[in-house]
C-alpha cells in the first residue's frame, strides 16, 4: 500500500510583468482572476486529496506567489496545513518588490517556514537586460525583512551567464550575497528558452569558456563561505537544504496543482494545461482541468534517475539508479576522473559536475 | 516515312542561355505541348534536373512541323546534357543527328563548354545553326556576339539567327532553318536494319527502355532484335517515340529516333552505343559506337546510421538501373564501417548521385574525399590501380606514381585572367596557351584532375566573379611526387580523412586541413589533437579543447520530461556525428577535406 504523495507544488502564475528569460506558464494583467484561482486550485486540491499522504514539503510557486497577497494565500495554506507532517517544509517563491515586512511576516504566521528570493542580480544594468522589475536596494530590503520576519531558511535565487554581465559584475554579485549571508543560494545560468524574450531578441550568450569561468568562480567562492554545492544550481549551509528540490532530485512522486503544473504519481506523469479560464471553468464546474498524460517506460524513468541523481553532490546508490545503458563506460569515466564510485555509490568527480550532460550520453541512451 | 521530310537535330547550349526554353518553344509552336500541359523544361522529368535546370539524360521528342515550302516534316529533337561532366553524353546525342542548333546567350556570348561541344558536332559533320538567343534582353549585343560566332565556326554572320525563346520572336525562323539547312537523313531504307543505341532508361513495370535512332532499314513491335556487340537477342515489345509522352507507333523506320521497349531487366544489357539489327536479317556490319564512359573521380560513400547500409546497397543498384555510369563496390573503412567505392564521370555526376541517395531513398550519407584514378608501378614493377588514399602502397614499395592529367580551357574576360592563371598555378597547372576569343580570353592550361576535383570549380567562379567558364578532357597519366597525408583524431589515423596530395603542397594542405577540422569538430568530453602527418612525421597540429560546461542549469519537477527530451534532443545531434574512435566527427568535417581554396563549401554547384 502506497504511503501516498508526500510532496506538494501548488503554481501560482500571476506577475506584473514577464521577464525577458521567462518561458513558464505566467499571467500577466488578469490580477482580477486570483480570487477564483484560489478557488480552482483548493477545487483541485479537493479532486486530489485521494493521493495524499503526510505533506513532508510544500512549495508555493510562480509566476509570483506573493501577488496572491497574504489573504489568499493564507486561504491556501488552510486547506493544506492539516494535512502537513510535523516539520514539514513550506516553501514560497517571493520577487523582492512584491514584498514588506508584513507581508513577510504574515506569510510566517500562515506557516510557512521558508522563503525564495528571486533578486537575480544586484547590478542594474543586468536586472535591466533581464527585464527584472526589482532595484538592488528592494533585493537587500527584502532579505532583511525576511529576517526581520523570522524566516530562518532564506533562500536566494542569481543568474550568471547574462549577455553584458562582466566577471566583475559576477564578483559582485557574489561578494553581495556573501555579506547578505543567506542559508540557501539557487545560482542558474541563464538559458535562452524558446518563447522567451531574451531569445526572440537574439541575445547574445557568453562563449562556453566565459560561463564555465563564471561557474566555477561560484563554486569556489560559496564553498569558500562554508556552502555546500549539493546540487549542480543549489547551494546550501549545512542543514538548509530544500527538501522539496531533494524530492525531485530523488525521483519521489509529487503532486502538482495549478494551471501548467506537473505531477508525477505511481509511474504516470500529467501535466496541467496552459490556459488560465478553461483551468478556472473545468474545476468551477467540478471537472479536472485539461490536461496532457505522458506514458513513463521503465527506462524513461530510469534514465530520469541518472539524471536528477548525478546532479547531487554526494551521489546515489547504483541500486537505485538501476544499470546504465553502457556500462564499461563507468570505468572508463572513472579513469578520466569524472566520476567516482564508493561502495554502491555513483557521484559526479568535481569536473564531472561541469560536464554532467556529457558524461550521461556516455552511460545512457537517452532516446 | 519519307527520309526527305525528316530532320534529326539537338540543341547545344551553355546552361542558362535559354536552351530548355527554345526547346519548350518548339514543342508550343508545333503543337506537340498544348498550353494547358506547358509547363517550364517539359523535357527536364527528373525533379534534380528541373530543380537545378540542367539536363541528365538525353532524350528524343518527335514534332511535326508544317513548313512555309508546305510540306509537313518530321522534327526529332535530341536533347543533350549541358555539362562536362556529361559530354560523353553529348557525343552520343550528336551522333544521332545531322544537326545542331548551336544557341548562345546573346548577351554573354559563348562559353568554353559550348565551344568544345560545337567542335565536337562539326568534327561529327552535323550542320550546325547559330541562334543568339534572349535579344530581348538590355545588355544583349547580337552583333558583336553573331560576328564572334560567326567566326569561330566558319560561318557567314547573316545567318546567325537572333530569337528571343522567352518571348518567342524568331522561333518560326529557327523552325525554317532547320527543315532548309539540316540535311535529312541519309540512310538505306531497304538495307539490313541498323539502329544505334543513344541512351537507355529503367523502368519499374517495362524494363529497360532504349533510345535508338534508326540509320538503316526499319523494325516494327514484335520483332526479335539483336544487339551486334553484346550478342543479346529480345524482342521488341513496344516500338514508338516521344512526343513528348511515349505514343506507340508500331514502327521505327530509316532516319527516325524513337523508343523502343526491351522488356530487359539490367540496363547493362543495353549499352548505349551498341547497334540493334533484325535477328532475321541480321547486318553485317555494326555502327561506329561510343567510347564507354568512364568513371573520372571516386569516393567512398558510407551510411551515417550503420543499419542503413544494406539500404544503401539496394538504394545503388536502383540507380545503377538508370546510370549505367555509376560503379559501385563494396569498401570497408575503419573510421566510417562498412559502405561503397563509388565512381562518377565527374563531380557534377557525383554530387547529383549523392543527392538523390539522400532525397528519394532518405539516406544519411558520408561521402569521403574524391579520389582520382592513380596508377602506381610498385618497386616489384607491377602496376596498381588505387582509387583510395588507403590504396596507395607504403611510400618504399612505390617506384613510380602517375596521376590523370586534364587540359583545362577557361573562357573569361581579360581583366580576370590574372586570377586565373593564379589560380591554375596554385593547382599544380602547366600553362599551355592563350587566345583572345570575342572580347575574351581563352586560357589554356593542363592541370592534375586531382586538383579539379577537389573546390577547383568553385574558386574559378568565386575568383573571376562567376564570369569563367570552363571546359576540360584527359590527355592522359603524368608522374608526380605524390604522397599520403594523413589525418589523426586524438592519436589514431582516420582513413577517411587521408588524401593523396603533391609531396611539395603537403604542410600547405595539411595546415589548412587541420585548421578547418579545428573548426568543425565541436568540443567533446575530453580534448582532441588533430594531426596532419606524412609517413609518420607530423606536419601541422590543433587540440579541440575539452569541454568545460555542459550542464542543464535547472531541474525541478516542472522541468523532468522536458530535460529528459533535451537530452533525447543532444542525443538524436550526436547522431548525426559519426563517432571515429573515442571522437564524435560531424559530417561536414569530412566535407572540409574537398576545401582547399578557403571560402565556401567545395563540392557543391
Amino acid at each position: 500500500m502506497s504511503p501516498g504523495v508526500r510532496h506538494l507544488y501548488v503554481h501560482l502564475p500571476f506577475c506584473a510583468s514577464r521577464c525577458g528569460y521567462c518561458a513558464f506558464v505566467v499571467e500577466t494583467g488578469a490580477l482580477d482572476r486570483r480570487d477564483a484561482y484560489a478557488d480552482a486550485v483548493l477545487a483541485e486540491l479537493r479532486l486530489e486529496e485521494r493521493r495524499l499522504g503526510a505533506l513532508e514539503t510544500v512549495y508555493l510557486g510562480g509566476g509570483t506567489p506573493t501577488l496572491m497577497r497574504p489573504r489568499r494565500l493564507a486561504r491556501l495554506m488552510e486547506a493544506i496545513r492539516p494535512r502537513l507532517a510535523p516539520g514539514a517544509e513550506v516553501s514560497v517563491e517571493a520577487n523582492p518588490e512584491t514584498v514588506d515586512g508584513r507581508a513577510l511576516r504574515a506569510l510566517r504566521a500562515m506557516g510557512v517556514t521558508r522563503l525564495s528570493l528571486g533578486v537575480q542580480s544586484f547590478q542594474p544594468h543586468v536586472l535591466a537586460a533581464l527585464d527584472r522589475a526589482a532595484t538592488p536596494d528592494q533585493a537587500r530590503r527584502a532579505i532583511a525583512c525576511a529576517r526581520a520576519a523570522g524566516f530562518a531558511d532564506l533562500s536566494v535565487d542569481l543568474i550568471f551567464g547574462v549577455p553584458g554581465q562582466s566577471p566583475a559584475d559576477l564578483e559582485a554579485d557574489l561578494q553581495e550575497v556573501l555579506a547578505l549571508g543567506p542559508d540557501h543560494v539557487s545560482w542558474y545560468e541563464l538559458e535562452l528558452k524558446p518563447g522567451s524574450a531574451l531569445a526572440r531578441r537574439g541575445a547574445d550568450l557568453p562563449d562556453e569558456d566565459a560561463v564555465a569561468d563564471a561557474y566555477a568562480g561560484i563554486v569556489e567562492g560559496l564553498e569558500a563561505a562554508g556552502y555546500r554545492w549539493y546540487e549542480t544550481a543549489n547551494f546550501a549551509r549545512p542543514g538548509h537544504e530544500c527538501g522539496h528540490s531533494l524530492a525531485y532530485w530523488g525521483a519521489a512522486d509529487y503532486l502538482g496543482l495549478g494551471v501548467g503544473a506537473v505531477s508525477t504519481v505511481a509511474g504516470r506523469r500529467w501535466r496541467n494545461a496552459p490556459g488560465l479560464e478553461r483551468h478556472i471553468a473545468a474545476l468551477a464546474a467540478g471537472h479536472a482541468p485539461p490536461r496532457t498524460e505522458e506514458a513513463l517506460g521503465a527506462d524513461d524513468r530510469r534514465r530520469e534517475r541518472w539524471m536528477l541523481g548525478l546532479r547531487l553532490e554526494g551521489g546515489v546508490p547504483l541500486a537505485w539508479l538501476g544499470p546504465p545503458d553502457r556500462p564499461e563506460a563507468l570505468a572508463r569515466l572513472e579513469a578520466a576522473g569524472l566520476l567516482v564510485r564508493e561502495g554502491d555509490g555513483v557521484a559526479l568527480t568535481r569536473a564531472g559536475r561541469f560536464v554532467q550532460n556529457a558524461v550521461l550520453h556516455e552511460l545512457m541512451e537517452y532516446a | 516515312m519519307d527520309q526527305r521530310l525528316i530532320r534529326n537535330f539537338s540543341i547545344i547550349a551553355h546552361i542558362d542561355h535559354g536552351k530548355s526554353t527554345l526547346a519548350d518553344r518548339i514543342l508550343q509552336a508545333t503543337g506537340a505541348v498544348s498550353e494547358r500541359e506547358m509547363r517550364d523544361q517539359v523535357l527536364d522529368s527528373m525533379e534534380l534536373e528541373r530543380e537545378r535546370g540542367i539536363t541528365i539524360k538525353a532524350q528524343a521528342v518527335r514534332v511535326h512541323y508544317t513548313a512555309a515550302d508546305g510540306e509537313t516534316y518530321q522534327l526529332n529533337l535530341i536533347d543533350t546534357p549541358g555539362h562536362v561532366d556529361f559530354s560523353y553524353e553529348v557525343s552520343r546525342s550528336l551522333a544521332a543527328c545531322e544537326g545542331a542548333l548551336l544557341v548562345v546567350d546573346a548577351s554573354q556570348g559563348i562559353e568554353a563548354q559550348t565551344l568544345a561541344n560545337a567542335y565536337l558536332a562539326i568534327e561529327g559533320d552535323l550542320e550546325l545553326i547559330p541562334v543568339l538567343n534572349k535579344i530581348d534582353l538590355p545588355a544583349a549585343d547580337p552583333d558583336l556576339h553573331a560576328r564572334a560566332i560567326a567566326e569561330l565556326i566558319g560561318e557567314d554572320p547573316e545567318r546567325v539567327l537572333r530569337i528571343s525563346a522567352k518571348t518567342g520572336q524568331g522561333v518560326p525562323d529557327v523552325l525554317e532553318a532547320i527543315v532548309a539547312r539540316v540535311p535529312p537523313p541519309s540512310g538505306d531504307p531497304d538495307a539490313p536494319t541498323r539502329a544505334l543505341i543513344f541512351d537507355s532508361v529503367y523502368d519499374q513495370y517495362r524494363g529497360v527502355v532504349a533510345f535508338v535512332r534508326v540509320v538503316d532499314g526499319s523494325f516494327r513491335r514484335g520483332e526479335r532484335l539483336v544487339s551486334m556487340r553484346a550478342g543479346l537477342a529480345f524482342e521488341a515489345e513496344e516500338v514508338g517515340v516521344m512526343s513528348p509522352a511515349m505514343t506507340p507507333t508500331g514502327e521505327l523506320g530509316a532516319g527516325e529516333s524513337g523508343y523502343l521497349v526491351t522488356g530487359l531487366k539490367r540496363i547493362g544489357d543495353v549499352r548505349v552505343g551498341d547497334t540493334l539489327t533484325l535477328a532475321a536479317r541480321p547486318a553485317a556490319e555494326a555502327l561506329p559506337g561510343y567510347q564507354e564512359a568512364k568513371p573520372m573521380v571516386f569516393c567512398g560513400l558510407f551510411p551515417v546510421d550503420a543499419d542503413d547500409y544494406p539500404d544503401l546497397r539496394d538504394a545503388l543498384e536502383k540507380l545503377s538501373l538508370n546510370d549505367a555510369s555509376l560503379q559501385w563496390e563494396p569498401e570497408t573503412s575503419q573510421a566510417l564501417g562498412f559502405g561503397f567505392r563509388c565512381g562518377f564521370l565527374g563531380l557534377l555526376h557525383m554530387d547529383i548521385v549523392r543527392e538523390r541517395l539522400e532525397r528519394e531513398y532518405d539516406l544519411e550519407l558520408l561521402a569521403t574525399t574524391p579520389n582520382v584514378e592513380y596508377r602506381v608501378t610498385d618497386t616489384q614493377g607491377q602496376e596498381i590501380a588505387v582509387r583510395s588514399p588507403a590504396e596507395l602502397p607504403p611510400p618504399t614499395r612505390i617506384a613510380r606514381i602517375e596521376e590523370p592529367y586534364v587540359r583545362c580551357t577557361v573562357l573569361v574576360p581579360s581583366e580576370f585572367v590574372g586570377a586565373v592563371m593564379g589560380l591554375c598555378q596554385d593547382r599544380r597547372g602547366a600553362f599551355v596557351t592563350m587566345e583572345p576569343i570575342e572580347q575574351r580570353q581563352q586560357v589554356v592550361y593542363d592541370l592534375p584532375l586531382a586538383e579539379i576535383v577537389l573546390d577547383f570549380y568553385d574558386q574559378l567562379k568565386s575568383r573571376t566573379r562567376g564570369y569563367a567558364s570552363l571546359d576540360y578532357e584527359v590527355v592522359g597519366y603524368r608522374e608526380s611526387p605524390l604522397v599520403r597525408l594523413d589525418i589523426l583524431l586524438a592519436g589514431d589515423t582516420v582513413d577517411a580523412l587521408s588524401t593523396i596530395v603533391h609531396r611539395d603542397l603537403a604542410y600547405q594542405r595539411g595546415k589548412g586541413l587541420v585548421e578547418r577540422l579545428h573548426k568543425t569538430i565541436p568540443r567533446q568530453l575530453f580534448e582532441v589533437p588533430i594531426q596532419a602527418a606524412v609517413g609518420g612525421k607530423i606536419l601541422a597540429r590543433e587540440t579541440v579543447k575539452a569541454k568545460r560546461k555542459d550542464v542543464l542549469a535547472k531541474c525541478y519537477g516542472g522541468d523532468i520530461s522536458r530535460k529528459r527530451k533535451l537530452l533525447e534532443r543532444q542525443k538524436e545531434g550526436k547522431k548525426r556525428m559519426k563517432q571515429v574512435g573515442s571522437v564524435e566527427v560531424p559530417q561536414e568535417a569530412f566535407l572540409s577535406v574537398l576545401e582547399i581554396g578557403g571560402d565556401g563549401r567545395g563540392g557543391g554547384r
